[in-house]
């Protein structure tokens, strides 16, 4: 019996969108405690080195300060990060390993009274050169910046026999490609608030995407037991990766001062300190080796990837299995080897940022991939069809998927909204001698939820009141991607309860089961098979109760629009409120608890073959560009953007990902990049770190395609993260495609297109 | 001891107000810590994101880089106030949720008070038009494309 979807499919605007525009919706910074003091950290301003004295004393002094904290003051071990063991310091000391080091936390009664007891602090620090250079950093001799030397994760990728691979090639191509560091750039700066509460716990209110890890970190540095620490997500402004490990050392810091002070202390970065103090994408270096028959049939693909993780491993070991896994693209290809490796480096920390190591391998095999095909001589799109995952074929970690492999679908959709390849003769008949034309395509797929980044389970609860209205709550985190809307989709599908009666609050890790980290695109798969179940659980309940009052089975009722109703007669319906609560007075239950639990993943952890991911989401892009070859300006003509997304809860939020998430993999390959002399920063704001405006946006089109997945709800597979990597890939072989030249290296700015031209 | 020593008297969301504050004051830590509107954004303190964008006499401002002193006299306009006082939302609030222009929210009221003058004195703007007005806010989470298209079916909605 398939009753149509109401709400599930539809696009609908955001729940929580009221509070959003008019200015109610409270983020971090916006809460206000009585006797409320700030912090600001005093961080090292230099790369490297060792911190011989810490002179405090004079801002011990200054007026209004309340407490300058050192390690000294810290109760617990002064750690964090993501994998043990840990070796991120929330105070540095002796040993500094980037300019952005915090080295004590100046508590005032005010901001301005905080940074300048902050400026009065004498750090004595001997400076050592600092190691910037990521292959540097590796040499034997080179100074190490961790005990265990400068490498902080190696794992490597064998499938086949990549020699025989490579001997059977017809044609081999062979390049090296690099990446850049690209800051996340939310326009909500990283903010904290500890409140110490009357019965002895702590309250933390953070801008954070991984509440339950953040509670973790700061139970173990304040030397509270865990169940003492509470940390609640106010509304957050963007987070793409980015608030995790920044906001798990201010959380932990602000909790520290908060309980030596006994009053609530806030810390909220400036923008300087978002971009000197948050962890930001690799950058990457790629060798990259593909074979292939004259046909075009890829038969082996080698790499070397060099990540350059900063001064701590953060969320490095994970980069590295994500990078490793997809740089072999979405293609079948019977022969692999890579190696994949972060080090350390003197320099910010690099750490999680949507997309987590694809976008830097897919450009790298997007590139290559047309180079090989202008080897071959072969139409572009024909390679990348020929050498097409499709259902029952195995992936670069040898793994196969039965459903939901919608890879030539996307290309098939691009291929025909692009007009492909008419479209480039189109494009390079309109060139003058100063404006050049070019069609960029690309392919790339990105794993859903953890996999090999360790279990993968989400909370969820599920009430449902008397009066027929809902509340659900989920262990992961809206950061406004609109998670919060998906799930109550879910929730009124399956309770047949219109929207407006759906709440979905926001996480507090007293109420919900540790869900692990909001990342992955892995919110509305396995957060949404987590409410799916729940509500299923009370489903049960109302339809047994709706049975009772309407003297019919369970299986013979249906809910929808805030009723029950026999199935066969809709005209015998009861308001579901009614139902309530005549459940709530039969003693059936209203509220569940559930928990889902994604397979887990299971492979050979030297070779990385086995089932690593649940579901990958495939996508195609097209990009069409014209260069102004006197300024080296780009303008994006036309893009295409076609993403298996397995069942698309919200269009209208599936749309908003595909667009936000290839404007800034436009900002990755064309404009963005953290710069830095002497491993210092030098364009720590918006005035000279340039990310997309108005003026850059996208004519994204967006290309639906709906292969489902038994792992999501609905079939649903997320759609957060890869249209990024398939954009910025796009457009490297867009702009090579319209000069000729090819690109090895993104950002390709202005200045670096200016540069290619001159020779 | 705090120098309160510059009075200062405006209209707030349309209701007369007067204070004293320190003659460095900034309008954003007035405006939020002052009188509680926090739908004023900080997102850089250096008027290169426009997420603290209010409206002073019908224009737009960085509040981030205009003086407290400077309201003086002023009509300003904060998100707060833009909604009827029955809390009916202004046509550019309900198009912004309607075209899905709203994610993380963090631009939303800057976005919208821009957008807001923009349709005051233009009151049919092109695709090209919005682009350039909106030209000083940055947004993170949407690629712009729906805000324009929130700010089109506002204008339409208003012209109606």
């Amino acid at each position: 019996m398939t009753v149509p979807f109401r709400t599930i499919g539809q696009p609908v605007g955001k729940i929580d969108g009221v509070e959003l525009v008019t200015g109610r919706a409270r983020y971090t910074a916006d809460l206000q405690f009585p006797g409320t003091l700030q912090a600001v950290a005093r961080r090292a301003g230099v790369a490297a080195g060792l911190l011989r004295h810490l002179n405090v004393e004079e801002a011990r002094r200054s007026p209004g300060v309340a407490l300058v904290l050192i390690p000294a003051d810290l109760p617990g071990p002064n750690l964090i990060g993501i994998l043990p063991p840990f070796d991120q310091p929330l105070l540095a000391g002796p040993e500094i390993r980037h300019e952005g080091d915090s080295l004590a936390l100046v508590v005032a009664e005010t901001q301005e009274q905080a940074e300048a007891a902050a400026s009065l602090i004498v750090a004595e620090i001997e400076p050592f050169p600092p190691i910037l250079d990521p292959e540097e950093a590796l040499h034997a001799e080179a100074r190490k910046i961790h005990p265990n030397g400068n490498l902080t994760f190696a794992k490597q990728l064998l499938k086949g026999d990549v020699e025989a691979g490579f001997a059977q090639s017809e044609v081999i191509v062979e390049d090296a490609y690099r990446t850049s560091v690209q800051d996340h750039a939310y326009l909500e700066p990283e903010a904290v608030l500890a409140v110490p509460e009357s019965d002895g716990r702590l309250t933390v209110y953070a801008s954070c995407q991984s509440p339950f890890h953040l509670r973790g970190h700061i139970a173990v540095n304040t030397g509270l037991p865990a169940s003492r620490v509470k940390v609640v997500q106010p509304f957050v402004g963007g987070s793409f990766g980015g608030k995790d490990d920044a906001v798990t050392e201010m959380g932990s810091l602000a909790g520290a001062a908060a309980l030596k002070l006994g009053r609530p202390v806030r810390i909220v970065h400036s923008r300087k300190d978002s971009f000197l103090g948050s962890h930001a994408r690799h950058a990457a270096i790629i060798h990259l080796k593909t074979g292939a028959m004259r046909d075009g049939t890829i038969i082996a693909r080698q790499a070397e990837i060099l990540l350059d993780g900063g001064a701590y491993a953060s969320e490095s070991p994970f980069v590295v299995m994500k990078a490793l896994i997809h740089v072999a693209g979405p293609y079948k290809i019977p022969h692999l080897r890579v190696d994949c490796r972060a080090v350390y480096t003197n320099k910010r920390q690099a750490g999680a940022m949507r997309g987590f190591g694809v976008p830097q391998v897919t450009f790298a095999s997007e590139s290559q991939i047309d180079a090989l095909a202008r080897e071959l001589g072969l139409d572009r799109w024909e390679l990348r069809r020929r050498n097409a995952l499709t259902v029952g074929e195995a992936n670069a970690t040898s793994q196969v998927f039965h459903e939901s492999v919608g890879l030539v679908e996307t290309l098939e959709r691009v291929k025909e909204e692009g007009d492909w390849p008419a479209c480039l003769e189109r494009a390079h008949a309109a060139d003058n001698p100063r404006f050049k034309r070019g069609v960029g395509l690309a392919a790339m797929m990105q794993g859903i939820s953890n996999g090999a980044e360790g279990v993968d389970v989400v909370g969820a609860s599920v009430q449902v009141s008397q009066d027929g209205s809902v509340l659900v709550g989920l262990g992961l985190t809206e950061l406004g991607q609109g998670s919060r809307t998906a799930m109550a989709q879910i929730a009124a599908e399956i309770l047949g309860v219109s929207l407006e009666k759906i709440s979905v609050r926001q996480v507090d890790t007293d109420t919900v089961h540790d869900s692990g980290p909001t990342v992955a695109s892995r919110t509305t798969t396995v957060g949404g098979k987590a409410v799916w179940m729940a509500a299923q659980a009370v489903r049960t309940s109302l339809l047994e109760m709706a049975g009772l009052m309407l003297k019919a089975p369970a299986e013979a009722i249906e809910l929808g629009l805030d009723r029950a109703y026999l199935r066969e007669n809709q005209e015998a319906q009861i308001p579901l409120a009614q139902v309530a609560t005549a459940a709530y007075w039969t003693g059936f239950p209203l509220m569940n608890l559930a928990f889902s639990r994604a397979p887990d993943a299971q492979y050979d952890h030297e070779t990385h073959q086995g089932q690593i991911y649940i579901a990958y989401n495939y996508g195609t892009h097209l990009m069409e560009v014209e260069v102004d070859t006197w300024t080296g300006k780009v303008r994006v003509l036309r893009h295409l953007a076609s993403h298996d997304v397995g069942k698309a809860i919200n269009p209208l939020g599936v749309e908003g990902q595909v667009e936000g998430a290839s404007l800034m993999g436009l900002g990755f390959a064309h404009l963005e990049e953290v710069l830095e002399e002497n491993g210092k920063i030098r364009n720590a704001n918006f005035a000279d770190y340039q990310i997309p405006s108005f003026a850059e946006r996208l004519p994204t089109r967006f290309l639906p395609v709906e292969e489902a997945t038994s792992n999501g709800p609905f079939g649903a597979k997320g759609i957060g993260e890869p249209p990024l990597a398939g954009a910025a890939a796009a457009f490297a072989n867009a702009v090579s495609d319209a000069l000729g030249i090819s690109f090895r290296r993104l950002p390709i700015t202005p200045q670096r297109i200016l540069e290619a031209l001159e020779g | 001891m705090d120098l309160k020593a510059v009075p200062i008297a405006f209209c707030l969301n349309g209701r007369p107000v007067s204070t004293s504050i320190d003659g460095d004051l900034r309008a954003i830590d007035l405006l939020r810590e002052g009188f509680g509107l926090t739908g004023v954004k900080e997102g850089c303190g250096r008027g290169e994101c426009g997420a603290c964008t209010i409206l002073l006499d019908g224009r737009p401002v960085n509040a981030c880089l205009l003086l407290a002193a400077k309201l003086d006299g002023c009509e300003v306009l904060t998100i707060e106030g833009l909604a009827s006082p029955e809390g009916t939302l202004h046509p550019l609030q309900s198009a912004f949720l309607e075209a899905g222009a709203v994610q993380c929210g963090f631009c939303t009221p800057g976005m919208i008070l821009a957008a807001k003058s923009l349709l005051d004195t233009c009151p049919d703007p092109s695709e090209e038009e919005i682009a350039r007005a909106l030209s000083g806010n940055f947004c993170r989470c949407t690629g712009y494309s729906k805000i324009i298209k929130a700010v089109r079916l506002a204008a339409q909605e208003i012209m109606r």
